[in-house]
């Protein structure tokens, strides 16, 4: 869509203006940029903030930046395949973040969380990554599909709507009560570490979050790399019709994809549920729309982007209040701003390819 | 029976009709042309049989089969591919993804290998450049490229749609020994082509289309000689 | 005998038509003129001249009724402060089983709608009077407040289903606890002409841009929970409530955190609702006016989910009680993510927002020792036990937030204002002149509801202001002190 844009910007005005508007976004970038080192430097010198606060800002970021980087890459792969924003992405994240609390909460009340809290935990994890393909698949094949050569803004608009549906669904389906994640024994413990004398907990649940993520990355990594489906996916992205005269099934990989997507943050909502314990039918939509920016910070349709681009988003959120010394409550401000001087200096994301006209 | 048969298709653009039925046929082992101006229906033809545009009425026959309500990857696997026009390789898979991705329909892992082999015989540059992404091939190479692919799924009936396009001619005559070369090896071809007096000196029958119609059809041999194609496609094509 | 039933059938249906509301013997201005002796209460007079104790309540009503035109009786504006000396107006038996029963004097008979200023309602035979409720009965932490006053509401028209004759109905509306929310709900409520006024909005965020629509459109709200300051503070004749202002609550929390628990440094939190940041305000104003130091101040957004980052800001400055503006959600994960940053020692305290059975459960073991200001049942009037008890059998279980006798309150202000201004024709047709009905609200005096007693302010603040201090001891809420 930023394509579209541009070029009718150049064909409308001179190239003159272009560059004219160009320096101007430079100079507000610059001076922004400026405004921020200026704000970190004033708060190192006042040294208010030992090591250990920046390390624990920085792990608290990881951790939410894992959540944001496992759903973003949903929506930057359906993009890269359909061009188009999946806003229901938000939506298949509650529904594991759901899925997960009736396994885990099931096995909390027959006691087999106490019993055994492993296996427990995978189950959740299994039932939490299993429960949202499905209604990502069906998703694609009643909302989507039917929609392929329809204008760009029709399935966007679908997706909307698709997204209140699958909110009221389980509204309806499960009532309005919070549902709070029953406490895991076994992972709600820390360690203590000692920086620069001042103790550290590093969170038991927060060290598998991390590798879980890394591990769902690399597989996912794996996956599209190595894979004969992963390869085809890559195709279908590139080229659909070209894909389809090489006897690849399209319809089957774009339903892999969502399949795929909607996994990921499965897993995502499962450990969302794990790390802040409520979960409630609105739970996918500030996610969502993180992860959405995140996708886009990174460079939408590209797959380490979205991780890079999550990872990111987290981490600044969580320390810049601190590193700029101004209210918490002006994340989201920060985090978007982010997301606009990124895209002024990178129109096309952090590790986004100049995408050409054709697929625009 | 020929191999395959195309039988008075008729082909929209949505309310454009573009192929006004179109009958053709393919014997086993031939090299069949089809030319024509620009907006003849050449290309729309062999996409009407590969199955990315459906025709509204008339068949299209392989081996006999049906194979109008197929999707096209079924028809991939029934034995008919193609390197379509423009090539369109894919840009950011490598030369072998690209390859592979030709072989996508098929299980039989030791022949596909067998294949492989085969195509990297008759592309050499194709070999030495497998690890390449396909974007940073040159023009004669992504031509190659996209001929070896449509190669790897093994068709019976190999389509060609333009495969000499914005190539330099010393390349042109290079493909179009290669295209010879892959028909003595026995696999029939499909040829669309501007390039009107290369495609008749290759191929053994033809056919010249235009707006949609079969205008002409016989032996390479009669087409050459005849007057009509030699005033309009021979003569003035060859500078155009 | 086919004949016969159908005669019996025209006869009943004949019966039904009757304006049974004209049939039915008007209350006059009877009962017993009585001047009060010493260390008399009400409720002891009450238990004598009718064997109940419960029955208090009428006296205030006739009395007060009475005293509009009899200058001889005393006014009372709180049930439990009367005085020896004091001269007012008995019932007779009759009246005070009719006000139990949930009957009030009026509507006032008249043959015409009367003329109103602000338009009049008008709700023929048999259609019922139809009351606005809105609340957030969906959104994370914020659904399960908007439940429990739903549920005050609904028990409120279940105890007197019908106003002179007229089935009463609660028309519900979710407003989300936003502004946009309570805009788009004020917004409905005003397009529908039967909707005689509004038990609501539940937050302020809601409340205070829905009153200036309603102001407009000549309505009144009754709203059982917007406690922010700036609600009543804008002279608006629409905006009512039943429950304390933040200016009360923020400071009696102030001074039980200074005095009782003994704290000098604190950090406050607020949710960026004008709820949130009123109280917040409020608090901290009174802290520091006592001597205490705000160590950090701090804001989150409502739907923030990590909390660590805050936390952890806040946790280099050293404060011994963390003092939060806010709902549930939030609450929660601050209490909880307090542990994870490692400064579970610091006391986590919240208001009304967050006094509900959720924060406990969202919080699990973090919430131990917390404190909420809330409620002061202490001072709540008679039939709490009775109400809490028909609350659990119908809704299978405790109230799950501090703000349903509030709600209920709300609901019967608005029934016994409705029979002090309404007119009814003689076919039973009821006028609700708005204008008259907002008068009748603000002049609700000594009103004894469940909630504590109800006296407007001119302002349109009518509860009490009694601010109770809990603390979650092994999983539930107990009184601090």
């Amino acid at each position: 869509m930023a394509v579209v844009s541009r070029e009718a910007q150049v064909s409308r005005a001179p190239i003159v203006r272009v560059s004219v508007n160009r320096i101007l976004l430079w100079v507000v970038g610059l001076g922004v940029a400026a405004l921020v080192v200026w704000r970190i430097a004033g708060t190192a010198a006042r040294g208010l903030y030992g090591p250990d606060i920046w390390i624990m800002q920085t792990l608290n970021g990881l951790v939410q930046g894992s959540m944001y980087a496992l759903v973003a890459l949903g929506y930057t792969m359906v993009y890269g395949i359909l061009l188009m924003i999946n806003f229901a992405h938000g939506e298949i994240f509650m529904i594991g973040a759901m899925a997960g609390y009736f396994v885990l909460n099931g096995f909390h009340q027959s006691g087999l969380l106490a019993s055994d809290p492993v296996l427990a935990l995978l189950l959740t994890f299994v039932v939490g990554m299993g429960v949202p393909p499905i209604v990502g698949v069906l998703l694609e094949r009643i909302a989507y599909r039917p929609l392929r050569r329809a204008p760009r803004l029709v399935p966007l608009i679908c997706a909307i709507g698709a997204s209140f549906f699958l909110q009221q669904a389980v509204r309806l389906l499960f009532g309005i009560r919070t549902k709070v994640y029953p406490t895991v024994a076994v992972l709600s413990g820390s360690w203590t570490v000692n920086v620069g004398g001042r103790d550290l907990r590093i969170q038991h649940m927060s060290a598998l979050i991390i590798v879980i993520t890394i591990i769902l990355m690399v597989a996912l990594y794996l996956l599209v790399r190595k894979t004969k489906i992963g390869k085809a996916m890559r195709a279908v992205a590139e080229d659909k019709e070209a894909a389809a005269l090489m006897g690849i099934d399209v319809d089957w990989v774009i339903m892999i994809t969502f399949a795929i997507g909607s996994a990921l943050a499965g897993a995502a909502g499962v450990m969302w549920g794990l790390w802040y314990k409520q979960v409630i039918h609105t739970v996918g939509f500030i996610p969502g729309i993180k992860a959405f920016t995140s996708a886009v910070l990174g460079g939408i349709g590209n797959i380490p982007g979205a991780m890079m681009g999550g990872l990111f988003l987290g981490f600044v959120e969580a320390i810049a209040p601190t590193a700029l010394d101004i209210s918490t409550q002006l994340k989201d401000v920060i985090s978007f701003g982010l997301l606009v001087i990124v895209l002024i200096f990178r129109p096309s994301g952090i590790l986004g390819e100049v995408l050409s006209g054709k697929k625009a | 029976m020929a191999l395959l048969e195309v039988e008075n298709i008729h082909t929209y653009y949505g309310s454009i009709h573009a192929l006004k039925g179109i009958s053709i046929t393919v014997d086993k082992g031939e090299i069949v042309t089809l030319v024509g101006a620009n907006g003849a229906g050449k290309s729309t033809t062999l996409n009407t049989i590969c199955g990315v545009l459906k025709p509204r009425h008339g068949e299209i026959r392989l081996n006999g089969e049906l194979l109008n309500a197929l999707k096209p990857h079924e028809i991939v696997a029934k034995g008919i591919s193609q390197a379509p026009e423009g090539r369109r390789i894919f840009s950011r898979l490598t030369v072998m993804e690209n390859l592979e991705m030709g072989a996508y329909a098929r299980s039989d892992r030791r022949e596909i290998a067998k294949d492989l082999e085969r195509v990297f015989a008759i592309f050499p540059r194709l070999k030495e450049r497998a690890r390449q992404v396909g974007g940073t091939l040159s023009g004669g190479e992504q031509q190659m490229l996209a001929i070896a692919r449509a190669l790897m799924a093994r068709p019976r009936v190999l389509l060609l749609d333009e495969p000499s396009m914005g190539l330099a001619p010393i390349l042109v005559q290079e493909i179009f020994s290669v295209i010879r070369e892959i028909n003595q090896q026995g696999t029939t071809i499909l040829l669309v082509e501007q390039n009107v007096n290369m495609a008749l000196q290759i191929a053994q029958r033809g056919y010249v289309l235009e707006t949609g119609r079969v205008a002409l059809q016989g032996s390479a041999k009669e087409l050459r000689e005849n007057p009509r194609v030699r005033a309009v496609y021979l003569g003035e094509t060859l500078h155009a | 005998m086919k004949k016969w039933f159908v005669v019996v059938l025209i006869v009943t249906l004949a019966l039904m038509l009757l304006p049974w509301g004209v049939l039915a013997a008007p209350p006059g201005q009877e009962g017993k003129i009585y001047t009060l002796g010493p260390r008399e209460t009400l409720s002891l007079i009450a238990a004598r001249e009718y064997g109940n104790v419960l029955a208090y309540p009428a006296i205030v009503y006739y009395n007060n009724l009475a005293a509009q035109t009899n200058p001889q009786l005393t006014k009372i504006t709180d049930p439990n402060a009367v005085k020896p000396g004091d001269v007012i107006l008995l019932p007779t038996a009759d009246q005070v089983k009719a006000y139990l029963a949930g009957e009030r004097v009026g509507p006032a008979k008249g043959d015409a709608p009367p003329d109103d200023l602000w338009g009049v309602v008008t709700i023929g035979p048999g259609e019922p009077v139809r009351i606005g409720f809105a609340a957030a009965l969906s959104g994370a932490g914020v659904d399960v407040l908007g439940l429990d006053e739903k549920r005050g509401a609904e028990l409120a028209v279940a105890d007197r289903p019908t106003l002179a004759g007229h089935p009463v109905e609660l028309v519900v509306e979710d407003d989300l606890c936003s502004g946009e929310g309570g805009t788009a709900v004020a917004n409905k409520f005003v397009a529908d002409p039967t909707i005689v006024a509004v038990v609501g909005n539940m937050c302020s965020s809601s409340s205070i841009p829905a009153s200036d629509i309603y102001e407009k459109a000549g309505y009144t709200m009754v709203s059982p929970s917007s406690t922010a300051v700036a609600f009543t503070a804008r002279g608006l004749r629409s905006a009512n409530r039943v429950c304390w202002s933040d200016a009360i609550q923020g400071p009696a929390a102030a001074k039980f955190v200074y005095e009782k628990l003994g704290i000098r440094k604190v950090a406050t939190i607020h949710d960026g609702s004008p709820y949130g940041e009123g109280l917040v305000n409020a608090f901290a104003e009174g802290f520091k006016a006592l001597g205490g130091e705000v160590v950090a101040q701090e804001a989150v957004s409502v739907g923030d989910t990590d909390m660590r980052p805050v936390l952890t800001k806040i946790s280099v400055t050293g404060p011994e009680l963390i003092y939060f503006g806010g709902f549930v959600a939030e609450g929660a994960f601050l209490a909880s993510q307090r542990v994870d940053v490692g400064i579970e020692k610091v006391i986590f305290m919240g208001a009304d927002g967050i006094k509900a059975d959720d924060f406990i459960k969202a919080a699990g073991a973090a919430a131990e020792g917390a404190y909420a200001s809330a409620a002061d049942l202490a001072t709540a009037g008679p039939g709490v036990n009775a109400f809490l008890a028909k609350y659990e059998a119908t809704y299978g279980e405790k109230p799950p937030a501090p703000f349903h006798l509030h709600a209920y309150d709300a609901v019967n202000v608005i029934m016994d204002a409705i029979y002090a201004s309404a007119v009814q024709g003689p076919d039973g047709t009821l006028w609700i002149g708005r204008e008259a009905l907002n008068r009748a609200i603000r002049a609700t005096s000594g009103y004894q509801g469940l909630s504590g007693v109800i006296t407007c302010q001119p302002n349109g603040d009518c509860g009490t202001g009694t601010v109770a201090m809990s603390k979650v001891v092994n999983g539930q809420w107990v009184p601090a002190e």
